[in-house]
C-alpha cells in the first residue's frame, strides 16, 4: 500500500467503530445506563430519607462514597499523565492510548465529582461550599482542605475537557468529511472550521504543547489536594506527610490499570492491534510495574514511621489496619497492588496483553480496597477508645457505587459511537 | 411620594389590619400569651414552679420549667430536703411520661371479647359504684391495693375504704426493704427504713445497699454522700455479691460471697465490741449468742482476703462516727434478716442512733406489705372472694415471681380497676381502666420521709381526659353517699394543709413546694431478749444460695421496671455496661473465658423448670460464679419468699448456663472497655508525659474580651448515674433515635459516660462531652464555616449553615459530635416538650454540645438589663444543674474568681488528650478517688 492508501485506512479503521452499535454494544450501554439511573434513584432516597440510609455511623463518618472519589480522581490521573506529560516527553506510544484515556479522565472526573455531592447530608445545599458574593457576607473557609478540592477538581475538569476537546478538533474535521446531513454539521461545528492548513496545524501545535505543560503540573496537585483532605487532619493513620506523593503514585497506578481494563477489549472488538502493539502494552506494563513500587514502598514507610514515632495512636491504627476487623481488606490490598504486580519483572508477563488485562482488573480493585482501608480502618479507631466502632457499607452505598461505574462506562460506550477512539492525526503522523 | 410617607402608611395599614384582627374567637388566647396574667405567661420567658417527682418513692423535690405554659423541663429544687437540687436520670425522664404518646387518655372497659372501648368518667365511675355495692350485697370483699402511698393521698385512701366499706390492703413495693424494717422492729421496736445521716459519718460501709442508684432514697444519698467526702477525713467502703454502680464508686469496694454478709457483720460487730468505738453494751445474752469468727475463719466465710478484712475493721474501730448500711441484695436472701439485724446491733453499739441512723424521720417504709402479704391476697383472689379489686399504681402481675399466679388470680376478681397512666401488664389485664394524671397535671402531696411534706403541684391542666388519684376517690365517695368530703381533690388538700400547718404554713408549702417540720429526737433501746433469741435461732441456720447464683438487682434506669416504658431510659445506656436497649446477663471475665462467648451472644439460663434465654455481657469486676440480670430483665423467675420477712429472694441459686450459639442483636455503646493505656483518666504513669506539639499557629489567637466559658468535672465526685445525659437530652432537644441505630453506633447524645475498667475489676466514669478547644480541630475542616469559634470560646454549630460533610466529626479526638442521620420527629405530644430556645435539628446536620449556649444567651441578656456581667453561678449547663454530686462546675475562665478558675487552676486538674494541642476549655479533676479493690487518697 502506498502512503495516502495506508492513511486513509486509518481513518477508516479508526472511524469504522462509528458505525451503526450492534446489539452487544446496546446491551452494554442499556446496563450502564440502568445503573446509573439506580444510582439517581438510590441518591434521591437518600435525600429524603437521610443519610442513615448509607452505612456510615460514628464514627466512621467517610465510607464507601469518600472511597469511590478517590478512586475516581485516581483513574482520571492517567488520563492527564499519557496525553500530557508523556506527550511533554515525546513518548511515542502514547499515540495508541491518549485518546480513550483523555476520555476516561473526563468521564471518571464526572463520576468522582458527584460523589463529594452524594456525601453531603445536605446535598441540595452544595453551592454552600463555592465562594460567591452574597448578601450576608458568608464566606467559604479556605482552611478547609475540603474548598482546595473543590478547586483542584474543578480546575482539573476544567483543563481535562479542553484538553480532550483541542486533542479532537483536526479528527472532527476528518470524521466531517465521513458523514452526512445531520452529523456532518455537527461535527462540522465542533471541528471549528478545521481546514488543516499550514497555519492551523502550527498553531494548533503550539496551543496543545501549552495545554500539555499546563495540564502536566495538575498531574502533581490534584491528588496532592485530595490526598490532604486525609493529611490535614489529626485522626492517627491520615496525618502524614507522606501522603501528597503516594496518593499521586497511587492515583497513576489505579489510572493506568483502568486504561489497560479499557483497552484491550476495545482493541479487541474494534479490531484496532495494528495500531495499539503490544510493545505499546509492554511500555504501559512498565509504568504500572515502577508506580506499583512507589505504592508498596509508601506502604512500608507508613508502617515505619508509625513504629518509631512511639505514637500509641498511630501504633494502634496501623496494628488494627494490618490485624483489626479489616484484616481482610488489607491483605486484599497487598496483595493486588504489591505482590501480582511483582510479576511484571517478567518480560513475557507484560507482552501477555491477556494477563495485563487481568492483573489490571485485580490492580482496580486493589486500589480502591486501599482507599477504603485509609479511610475506613483509621476513623475506626482513633483516640477515644470508647468511641471505637466499625462500618459496614449498605445495600444503597453498594447500589450508588455500581451507578457510578454506569455512569462511567455510559458515556465511555457513547464515546466510543461518537468520537473517533484513537488520534486519527496522530498516528497518521508516526505512520 | 417620599420614602418615609410610604412607611407610614404601610404601618398604619398593617397596624390597623392587626388590630381590625383581634375580634375574632382567638382574642382570648392572643391576648393572654402577651399580657402576662397573674401566673405569668410572657412568651419567652421561663418560669419555674415547685413540684414533687413521683417517678421512684423517694420523692425528690422538683423545680417545673414551663416555656409559654408548657412544662419542658424537670430540675432538682435546690434548698430541698430530699434532693437539694440533684435529680436522677428516672426523674429527668419523668417528663416523658408526662407526654408519653402511649398514655391512656380516657377510662377504657374491657367488653366482651376482651378488647377495650373507651367510656366515660360517669359510666366508669358509676359502674364502680355499682359493682362495690353490688359486690356488698353479694358478700364479696372489696380490695384496694396500691404502691407506696404517702400524705395526704394515704389518709384519704383511708376514708376512702372506711366509708364504702373497701378492705385497704398493705401496699405493694417490689423493693419494700422489709428485712431491714423487720430487723429494725425485732431489735428496736421500730418496723421502718430509718434516716441515714451519712454526711455526718466519718466512715460509712454498706453492704448490699445500692444508695447512688436505687436504694431508699438515691439522691439525698449521693448528695450526703458528696458532703461527707467533701470532709476531707471520710472513707467509704462496700460489700456486696455482685457490681453494682454503687460498688464501682466506693473507695474500696468488696467481693463477699452470695449470702455471706451475716458473717462479715458478725466479725465487725465483735471486733467493734472488742475495740470500740463504743456507746453502748450488748447485754451478755446477746454477746454469748453472736457468733464468734477469727480473722482467717470470717475470711474464709466470706471470700474477703483476710488482711483486708483486718484493715477492714482496724479503720472501722478506730472511725469516731462510723455508719453501716445494709440492705438492698444484701438483705433479700435467706439470711438477709441475720445481715439487717447485725447492722442495727453494729449501729447499736457503735452509739449511731440516733445521730446517723435517725428514726425519728424514717422513710415510711412501716406501711409497705410484703410478699407475704401478696401471697395471701393472691390465694383470696383465686378463691374468687373478691368484688371490686382496686389496684393503683402498681404492676404485680409483672413484679411478682412466677409462683403467685398473679395474673390468672386478677382475672377472678368481679371488677378489677387499674388506676395507672400506660398499659401495663397490670393495667392490661384490669376490667376497668381508669386514666390518672401525671403529677405535673394534679394536686397533692407526698411525705417520703417522716416529717418532710412536699407538695405536688399541676403545672398544666390535664392532657387528655384523666384525672388524679384523689379526684376519683372523691368522686366515688360522693356518688355512692352524695356528700363527699370536699368538693376536689385541691379543696380537700388545702382543707388538710390548713388543719396540719395552719394557714401560714399552707402558704408556705405552696410556695416552697416543700415543710420540713421539726420533730423531737427519737430515742429506741435495744431489745436484749428479742435479739438474743433471734441470734440463738439464727445461728443454727445455714443456706447460703449455692453457687452458681444469678442476683437479681435493682436498675439504675427502670428502677423495679416501673420506668421500662419510658423512651428516654432506653436511649441512655447503663453506665456500667454503657447498653442501651434490651436486657442482658453480666457474666464475669472468668466465666465468658470458660464458655468461650463474647459479649452480646445469648445464653440460656435455667433453675429448675425455669428458663430464660438473655444475651451475655462480659462485666469486669464480677466475681466467678456469680451472675447479674436486671430485676426487670427476666419474666417470673422462680423467686421464693424468705419465711420471717416476707422479703423476696432475688437469688436464684445452682442456675445452669448454656450458651445458645446465637448473638443477640443488643448495643452495647462503647467500644472498649479498657481506655488501652491512653490516660484519659490519668494515672500517674502519665504524670510526665511529654507533648511533642508546638503550640505556634500561622493564624491569630482567638481573643476573648469578656468571657470564655469552661467547664471542670471532678472525676472523684462523679459516679456515673448518668442524670446528666437525660438532662442534656432534655434540654437541648437531643432526639430519641431508637434501638436500630443504636446498633450502628447512630446515638445522639452530646454528653455521654464513659465507664472504664482497670485491670482490677475497678471502675472508673468519664462524662464526655464537647471540649470547646480553643484550637479546634473541628472548626479549620469546615468548609463553609458551620463550625466556628464564638468570641466566648464556644465551638458553636451553625446548624443553618451545616452541609453534612461530616469531617468535623472525623476530626475530633472526642468525637462529641452528632450528625443527623434521619429526620427525627417527637411523637405527638413529645413534641410540647421540646424547648423552644433551640431548633430541631434537620437531617443531613451535625449537632454538639455548646455549653447550653440559650442559657448563656438568657443569663447575658439578664445582665445587660442590669448593665453588669454575667456573675459566677448566675447561668450553668443542664448537666452541671442535674448533678446529684455536684461535680460538674460551670463558669467563666476570665473571672479570676470564678469557682471554675479555681478548680482549673488545681494541681490535680488536667485536660483528656492535652498532647493533640486543641486547648479545651473542659479540666477534669482526677486521681482522687478511690475504687473497688484500690484506695484512694482522700
Amino acid at each position: 500500500m502506498d502512503k495516502p492508501d495506508k492513511l486513509a485506512q486509518v481513518e477508516q479503521d479508526v472511524l469504522s467503530a462509528m458505525k451503526k452499535p450492534g446489539l452487544g454494544y446496546l446491551a452494554a450501554l442499556g446496563c450502564s445506563a440502568t445503573l446509573f439511573l439506580t444510582l439517581l434513584g438510590l441518591w434521591g432516597y437518600q435525600m429524603a430519607t437521610g443519610m442513615g440510609v448509607a452505612g456510615i455511623t460514628h464514627p466512621v463518618g467517610w465510607g464507601v462514597y469518600i472511597t469511590n472519589f478517590v478512586f475516581w480522581v485516581g483513574i482520571a490521573h492517567s488520563g492527564t499523565l499519557i496525553s500530557a506529560v508523556l506527550y511533554l516527553f515525546r513518548a511515542r506510544f502514547r499515540t495508541s492510548f491518549n485518546r480513550p484515556a483523555e476520555a476516561m479522565t473526563v468521564f471518571a472526573l464526572l463520576a468522582a465529582g458527584l460523589f463529594p455531592l452524594i456525601h453531603l447530608g445536605r446535598s441540595w445545599k452544595f453551592y454552600y461550599l463555592f465562594p460567591y458574593p452574597t448578601q450576608r457576607m458568608l464566606w467559604v473557609n479556605f482552611r478547609s482542605p475540603l474548598i482546595w478540592d473543590v478547586f483542584a477538581v474543578s480546575t482539573y475538569l476544567t483543563v481535562s475537557v479542553v484538553f480532550f476537546y483541542v486533542g479532537l478538533i483536526p479528527d472532527f474535521a476528518i470524521a466531517r468529511r465521513y458523514k452526512e446531513g445531520l452529523a456532518k454539521r455537527i461535527y462540522g461545528f465542533f471541528s471549528l472550521g478545521w481546514t488543516g492548513t499550514r497555519r492551523q496545524w502550527k498553531n494548533y501545535n503550539q496551543l496543545y504543547l501549552f495545554l500539555a505543560a499546563f495540564a502536566t503540573p495538575l498531574v502533581a496537585s490534584v491528588h496532592s489536594v485530595v490526598s490532604w483532605d486525609f493529611a490535614m487532619s489529626i485522626i492517627p493513620g491520615w496525618h502524614t506527610t507522606i501522603f501528597a506523593p503516594y496518593f499521586v503514585a497511587g492515583a497513576i497506578f489505579s489510572g493506568t490499570a483502568m486504561v489497560i481494563t479499557l483497552v484491550v477489549p476495545m482493541r479487541k472488538i474494534l479490531a484496532l492491534d495494528r495500531y495499539i502493539t503490544d510493545d505499546h502494552f509492554e511500555s504501559i506494563a512498565k509504568i504500572l510495574l515502577f508506580t506499583s513500587l512507589i505504592v508498596t514502598y509508601s506502604y512500608v514507610v507508613e508502617f515505619g514511621l508509625a513504629w518509631y514515632s512511639g505514637n500509641p495512636y498511630e501504633m494502634e491504627t496501623f496494628r488494627y489496619r494490618a490485624l483489626g476487623d479489616y484484616t481482610v481488606m488489607f491483605w486484599i490490598m497487598i496483595f493486588c497492588n504489591s505482590l501480582i504486580p511483582l510479576t511484571l519483572f517478567a518480560r513475557r508477563l507484560r507482552r501477555n496483553v491477556k494477563y495485563l488485562f487481568v492483573l489490571s482488573l485485580f490492580v482496580n480493585v486493589g486500589m480502591w480496597v486501599e482507599r477504603f482501608v485509609i479511610i475506613v480502618t483509621s476513623l475506626a479507631r482513633d483516640y477515644d477508645p470508647y468511641v471505637w466502632g466499625t462500618y459496614t457499607p449498605s445495600i444503597v452505598e453498594v447500589g450508588i457505587t455500581l451507578g457510578s461505574f454506569g455512569l462511567f462506562f455510559t458515556a465511555y460506550l457513547l464515546f466510543l459511537k461518537t468520537l473517533p477512539v484513537l488520534s486519527i492525526t496522530e498516528i497518521k503522523e508516526h505512520l | 411620594m417620599k420614602r418615609r410617607d410610604f412607611l407610614r402608611v404601610l404601618g398604619i395599614l398593617s397596624g390597623s389590619t392587626l388590630l381590625s384582627s383581634c375580634g375574632s374567637r382567638k382574642t382570648k388566647d392572643f391576648v393572654s400569651s402577651v399580657l402576662p396574667p397573674e401566673e405569668g405567661v410572657i412568651p419567652g420567658e421561663a418560669y419555674y414552679s415547685p413540684s414533687t417527682c413521683t417517678e421512684c418513692p423517694a420523692g425528690c423535690g422538683l423545680s417545673v420549667k414551663r416555656r409559654e405554659g408548657w412544662p419542658i423541663k424537670l430540675e432538682g429544687a435546690p434548698e430541698h430536703p430530699i434532693n437539694d437540687g440533684g435529680l436522677c436520670i428516672r426523674g429527668q425522664s419523668s417528663l416523658t411520661r408526662l407526654y408519653h404518646p402511649k398514655r391512656v387518655n380516657a377510662p377504657l372497659r374491657r367488653n366482651g371479647d376482651g378488647k377495650f372501648n373507651a367510656v366515660s368518667w360517669e359510666k366508669a365511675l358509676s359502674l364502680v359504684s355499682e359493682s362495690l355495692a353490688g359486690s356488698r350485697d353479694a358478700g364479696r370483699k372489696n380490695l384496694f391495693l396500691s404502691g407506696r402511698t404517702t400524705g395526704s393521698l394515704s389518709l384519704l385512701i383511708d376514708a376512702f375504704c372506711g366509708k364504702l366499706g373497701v378492705e385497704r390492703l398493705p401496699e405493694f413495693e417490689v423493693y419494700s426493704h422489709s428485712a431491714v424494717a423487720e430487723a429494725n422492729g425485732l431489735l428496736f421496736g421500730e418496723r421502718d427504713v430509718p434516716h441515714y445521716r451519712i454526711e455526718n459519718a466519718d466512715f460509712l460501709l454498706t453492704v448490699g445497699a445500692d444508695i447512688l442508684a436505687t436504694h431508699v432514697s438515691p439522691v439525698s444519698y449521693t448528695r450526703k454522700l458528696s458532703r461527707a467526702r467533701s470532709g476531707g477525713d471520710f472513707r467509704w467502703f462496700h460489700a456486696e455479691p455482685h457490681l453494682s454502680l454503687t460498688g464501682a464508686n466506693a473507695d474500696r469496694r468488696f467481693v463477699v460471697l452470695p449470702g455471706r454478709e451475716a458473717v462479715l457483720l458478725a466479725y465487725l460487730l465483735r471486733q467493734v465490741l472488742e475495740k470500740g468505738p463504743r456507746r453502748h453494751g450488748l447485754p451478755r445474752e446477746v454477746v454469748n449468742a453472736l457468733p464468734r469468727y477469727s480473722v482467717e475463719n470470717a475470711s474464709d466465710q466470706t471470700g474477703i482476703p483476710a488482711e483486708k478484712l483486718a484493715d477492714l475493721a482496724d479503720r472501722m474501730t478506730k472511725a469516731r462516727f462510723p455508719l453501716v448500711i445494709a440492705g438492698g441484695v444484701s438483705t433479700s436472701h435467706r439470711r438477709g434478716l441475720e445481715v439487717a439485724a447485725l447492722a442495727g446491733m453494729i449501729q447499736w453499739v457503735t452509739g449511731e442512733i440516733p445521730g446517723l441512723v435517725d428514726f425519728a424521720r424514717n422513710e415510711q417504709y412501716g406501711g409497705t406489705g410484703t410478699y407475704h402479704d401478696m401471697e395471701a391476697l393472691s390465694a383470696r383472689l383465686s378463691k374468687g372472694e373478691a368484688g371490686v379489686l382496686f389496684l393503683s399504681r402498681t404492676n404485680p402481675v409483672f413484679s411478682l415471681p412466677g409462683g403467685f399466679a398473679f395474673r390468672e388470680n386478677v382475672r377472678k376478681a368481679k371488677l378489677s380497676v387499674a388506676f395507672g397512666d400506660l398499659l401495663d401488664e397490670t393495667v392490661q389485664e384490669a376490667d376497668l381502666i381508669l386514666p390518672l394524671s401525671h403529677s405535673l397535671e394534679s394536686w397533692g402531696d407526698v411525705e417520703p420521709r417522716r416529717g418532710v411534706v412536699s407538695l405536688v403541684r399541676p403545672v398544666l391542666g390535664s392532657l387528655h381526659d384523666t384525672l388524679s388519684e384523689g379526684d376519683i376517690l372523691l368522686r366515688l365517695m360522693g356518688a355512692v353517699s352524695g356528700e363527699g368530703p370536699a368538693t376536689g381533690y385541691r379543696e380537700y388538700l388545702f382543707a388538710e394543709w390548713t388543719k396540719r400547718f395552719g394557714e401560714k404554713g399552707k402558704d408556705a408549702l405552696i410556695r416552697d413546694g416543700f415543710v420540713e417540720e421539726s420533730l423531737p429526737e427519737k430515742r429506741v433501746t435495744l431489745n436484749g431478749g428479742k435479739a438474743a433469741a433471734f441470734l440463738k435461732g439464727a445461728a443454727a441456720e445455714g443456706g447460703e444460695p449455692k453457687a452458681p447464683v444469678l442476683v437479681l438487682a435493682p436498675s439504675l434506669r427502670t428502677f423495679d421496671g416501673r420506668s421500662r416504658g419510658l423512651p428516654l431510659l432506653s436511649e441512655v445506656p447503663d453506665p456500667l455496661t454503657t447498653i442501651s436497649y434490651g436486657r442482658w446477663l453480666s457474666v464475669s471475665p472468668g466465666t465468658a473465658k470458660a464458655l468461650g462467648v463474647k459479649d452480646t451472644e445469648e445464653a440460656t439460663v435455667s433453675s429448675g423448670d425455669w428458663s430464660q434465654v438473655l444475651p451475655m455481657k462480659i462485666q469486669p469486676g464480677l466475681a466467678e460464679g456469680v451472675f447479674v440480670a436486671g430485676r426487670d430483665f427476666v419474666d417470673s423467675p422462680p423467686l421464693r419468699t424468705e419465711e420471717r420477712t416476707g422479703e423476696a429472694t432475688w437469688y436464684l441459686e445452682g442456675i445452669r448456663i448454656e450458651k445458645s450459639g446465637k448473638v443477640a442483636a443488643i448495643p452495647v455503646l462503647s467500644g472498649s472497655p479498657s481506655q488501652q493505656g491512653r490516660g484519659l483518666i490519668p494515672d500517674p504513669s502519665h504524670k510526665d508525659e511529654k507533648h511533642h506539639h508546638g503550640t505556634e499557629s500561622l493564624y491569630p489567637e482567638h481573643e476573648h474580651k469578656e468571657y470564655r466559658w469552661a467547664m471542670a468535672i471532678d472525676l472523684a465526685l462523679c459516679n456515673g448515674c448518668s442524670a446528666c445525659v437525660a438532662a442534656c437530652y432534655i434540654e437541648n432537644n437531643v432526639p430519641v433515635v431508637g434501638k436500630k441505630d443504636h446498633l450502628k453506633g447512630r446515638e445522639m447524645s452530646w454528653l455521654r459516660i464513659e465507664p472504664f475498667y482497670g485491670e482490677a475489676g475497678n471502675v472508673d466514669f468519664l462524662p464526655m462531652l464537647c471540649q470547646q478547644c480553643h484550637s479546634a480541630p473541628c472548626e479549620t475542616v469546615c468548609p463553609v464555616y458551620a463550625a466556628y469559634h464564638n468570641p466566648e470560646g464556644l465551638n458553636v454549630q451553625v446548624y443553618n449553615r451545616c452541609v453534612g460533610t461530616r469531617y468535623c466529626s472525623n476530626n475530633c479526638p472526642y468525637k462529641v459530635r452528632r450528625f443527623n442521620w434521619f429526620w427525627h420527629l417527637w411523637k405527638k405530644p413529645l413534641d410540647r416538650m421540646l424547648n423552644p430556645d433551640l431548633e430541631v435539628r434537620a437531617a443531613g446536620v451535625m449537632e454538639k454540645c455548646t455549653f447550653c449556649v440559650q442559657r448563656i444567651r438568657a443569663a447575658k441578656d439578664k445582665a445587660k438589663d442590669d448593665s453588669r456581667k454575667v456573675r459566677d453561678g448566675e447561668v450553668t449547663t443542664a448537666c452541671a444543674q442535674s448533678c446529684p454530686t455536684g461535680a460538674i462546675t460551670f463558669g467563666n475562665l476570665l473571672d479570676t474568681k470564678s469557682k471554675v478558675y479555681r478548680l482549673a487552676h488545681l494541681a490535680r486538674a488536667y485536660r483528656v488528650f492535652e498532647g493533640l494541642g486543641t486547648n479545651p476549655s473542659v479540666y477534669y479533676l482526677g486521681g482522687a478517688k478511690g475504687g473497688p479493690e484500690r484506695e484512694g487518697h482522700g
